[in-house]
């Protein structure tokens, strides 16, 4: 009965919408406030700063493609080709830095290397009507094999201090690509919420046929909001670059379903039309948290896999009995 | 009259588009290739088609049904590593049926999921797919089971009526796949669910038990596969298969299988599976490097699908 006119009543800050998604990060938030604090019992080490800068740096990278992915699936589409983009984006800087290319001609040739494929993804979506699914899959592949053939299947070790130094420096205590993926939120959340460019993203994700409707040209959304996700991608390409330092054209394999589950864990919707970036930041620090504390305790890392994919399936059935609670039609959750 | 020719060769070349490219691709090699003909490379082609082939029965009808499975590569993983360790103990055909059966119970398990809790297949079966890792590695503690049974060796490596034989249990799968689908009611459901699931719930069709059964039949089908790749390889672990979901729904799609569900057709899914194959094959006749067969394989995934989107737009209005 309330259903009705609470979605009649628009109110601009706490619609409906946006209360699910605020207590979609406090759950999210009190899971990994326990997991803190019950590791932490177990193994004080746990709670040192080294062991939380390790976790938020680890975070880094689902979060930062994370964000670019929301935006994605908030248009509903996906992108499997991320782990290749990744991999792309790594060999190209990893490649450039090792024969004595300045780091930020480096860093630039890397993210515009995902800037393209990315982009090449969209104009498959949306110019020869290829589903988001199958387009990315496709480039999965592509990306893998130009990676690849770019590295001529060997590695490189990136030498250049200052490189590495990305993912060992700090501002005011907060390591660096942790900084990085701050400010990458910062955008992507104005740039979803605040911008017209991310209501017609949450408007053609909702209701494709009514966004058309009312005059959003698909096409150019498609294009950019792919070659965002590509740049994200590529931005953790070359943060896996500075903390490894030692890249071959096969890092970043199976890096998409990492990605995708954070997303989801998020709360952001498969169906499409909304997206919660600060989930997707809260579910990477909690999988980072989740991965950091088996470590410390010594647990295999299978249970790492155990865990991940219970929390997701948990998480889901969460939502899924909530929304039904909530009297919404199950109908529009589905595949 | 030319007129009608042309209009039956665009029906046929619309109907049948993976067909037609899979045949002009062998006409081709063998005018082009003189060790593409070779019995050995067909025989290759074939073995190597069943694995995916295989798998791709199962999920068509999976996605005709309006959901897909990403937990595949662990589960076909989880069967091989099942029969190799039945196989010595309890012989040739319970291991078997055992890892048929085990994989039956794994989808059962996916289907549960997506109908009982509710979740989406797709994030269910990803969750699954972590599980089904996890429980792999836990079980085989990371090491490779060595498996030295001959009868069961020549499940992968044999052959039968000259045929070989991973790609004559293919051949099998496809007609108990084609007949389901098809010539039972439970086929029919299948197709109902796909189009319109409200609608199917209002005409009483029982969703959520189509659903498991379908989940369930993927499963049946992987564990086959696994057996099969495990016999071919005279091993099985834990991450022999990553990978193996995309193929297959790689395989489905090139095909001609609709991802929204209500439509496709298994006869393309076996084509397409052969034709991954033969692509890959064919690069390497022609001596092209493993890494550009990556770039060629998404190509053709994306040119599949495309010239499909093109020809919608700009030739011919959708039937």
């Amino acid at each position: 009965m309330s259903t009705a006119s609470a979605s009649l009543r628009r109110p601009g800050r706490l619609s409906p919408r946006r209360l699910l998604d605020a207590m979609q990060s406090l759950g999210l938030l009190a899971v990994l406030v326990v997991v803190f604090i019950g590791v932490s019992i177990a193994e004080p080490r746990f709670f040192s700063s080294d062991s939380i800068k390790a976790i938020l740096i680890n975070s880094s990278m689902l979060a930062v493609c994370g964000f670019g992915m929301t935006l994605a699936i908030a248009l509903r589409g996906i992108d499997l080709s991320v782990g290749s983009v990744q991999a792309l984006a790594a060999v190209v800087a990893a490649k450039l830095s090792s024969t004595g290319t300045p780091l930020a001609l480096a860093i630039a040739a890397a993210l515009l290397a995902g800037v393209i494929a990315g982009a090449l993804n969209g104009v498959v979506i949306s110019q020869l009507r290829v589903p988001a699914f199958v387009a990315t899959l496709g480039m999965m592949s592509i990306a893998r094999g130009v990676a690849l053939i770019y590295s001529n299947g060997g590695s490189f070790l990136v030498s250049d201090s200052s490189f590495t130094d990305i993912s060992r420096d700090s501002i005011a205590g907060v390591p660096l690509p942790f900084v990085i993926t701050l400010l990458a939120l910062l955008a992507a959340w104005t740039l979803f919420n605040h911008t017209p460019f991310g209501r017609h993203i949450a408007a053609a994700g909702g209701n494709e046929d009514a966004a058309v409707a009312s005059g959003i040209r698909l096409a150019p959304l498609v294009i950019i909001v792919f070659a965002i996700v590509g740049l994200t991608a590529a931005m953790a390409g070359v943060l896996l670059t500075a903390q490894v330092a030692y890249i071959d054209g096969t890092v970043g394999v199976g890096f998409e379903l990492n990605v995708i589950a954070v997303v989801v864990l998020g709360g952001t919707s498969l169906a499409g039309g909304r997206g919660n970036l600060l989930g997707t930041l809260l579910a990477a620090i909690l999988i980072a948290s989740i991965t950091g504390a088996l470590n410390i305790l010594g647990v295999a890392t299978l249970y790492q896999y155990l865990a991940v994919g219970l929390l997701l399936i948990l998480a889901l059935a969460l939502q899924s009995l909530r929304d039904r609670l909530a009297g919404r039609s199950s109908a529009d959750g589905g595949e | 009259m030319s007129d009608r020719v042309r209009s039956a060769l665009t029906t046929v070349i619309a109907r049948y588009t993976i067909e037609v490219v899979l045949v002009t691709l062998v006409i081709v090699l063998l005018l082009t290739s003189s060790d593409f003909g070779s019995s050995q490379n067909l025989d290759g082609v074939l073995r190597q088609s069943a694995f995916v082939g295989i798998g791709a029965a199962g999920m068509t009808l999976l996605i005709i049904s309006g959901a897909f499975d990403l937990s595949v590569a662990p589960m076909l993983a989880l069967c091989g590593i099942l029969a190799g360790h039945l196989v010595g103990d309890v012989g040739l055909i319970l291991a078997i049926i055992a890892a048929l059966i085990f994989g039956g119970l794994l989808g059962t398990l996916n289907g549960v999921i997506v109908t009982r809790l509710r979740v989406p297949a797709f994030v269910a079966t990803l969750g699954m797919q972590y599980v089904y890792l996890a429980v792999a590695l836990a079980w085989t503690n990371g090491a490779v089971v060595v498996i030295t049974n001959t009868s069961f060796l020549a499940l992968g490596a044999g052959d039968a009526l000259g045929i070989p034989t991973p790609f004559l249990f293919m051949i099998g799968t496809y007609a108990v796949c084609w007949y389901l689908l098809w010539r039972t009611r439970y086929g029919r459901q299948v197709r109902a669910l796909g189009s319109n699931e409200r609608a199917s719930r209002v005409a009483g069709i029982p969703i959520n038990r189509v659903k498991v059964a379908t989940f369930a039949l993927v499963g049946v089908c992987v564990g086959l596969a696994g057996v099969l790749l495990a016999a071919l390889v005279s091993s099985a672990d834990s991450t022999v298969a990553t990978g193996y979901e995309l193929n297959v729904i790689a395989a489905v799609v090139v095909g001609g299988t609709s991802l929204n569900g209500g439509r496709g057709t298994l006869v393309g899914s076996f084509t397409g599976a052969i034709f991954f194959t033969l692509v890959s094959n064919a690069l390497d006749l022609y001596g092209i490097g493993s890494y550009w067969q990556y770039v060629a394989t998404g190509l053709v995934l994306i040119t599949a699908l495309g010239v499909e989107g093109l020809r919608r737009r700009f030739w011919l209005q959708p039937a």
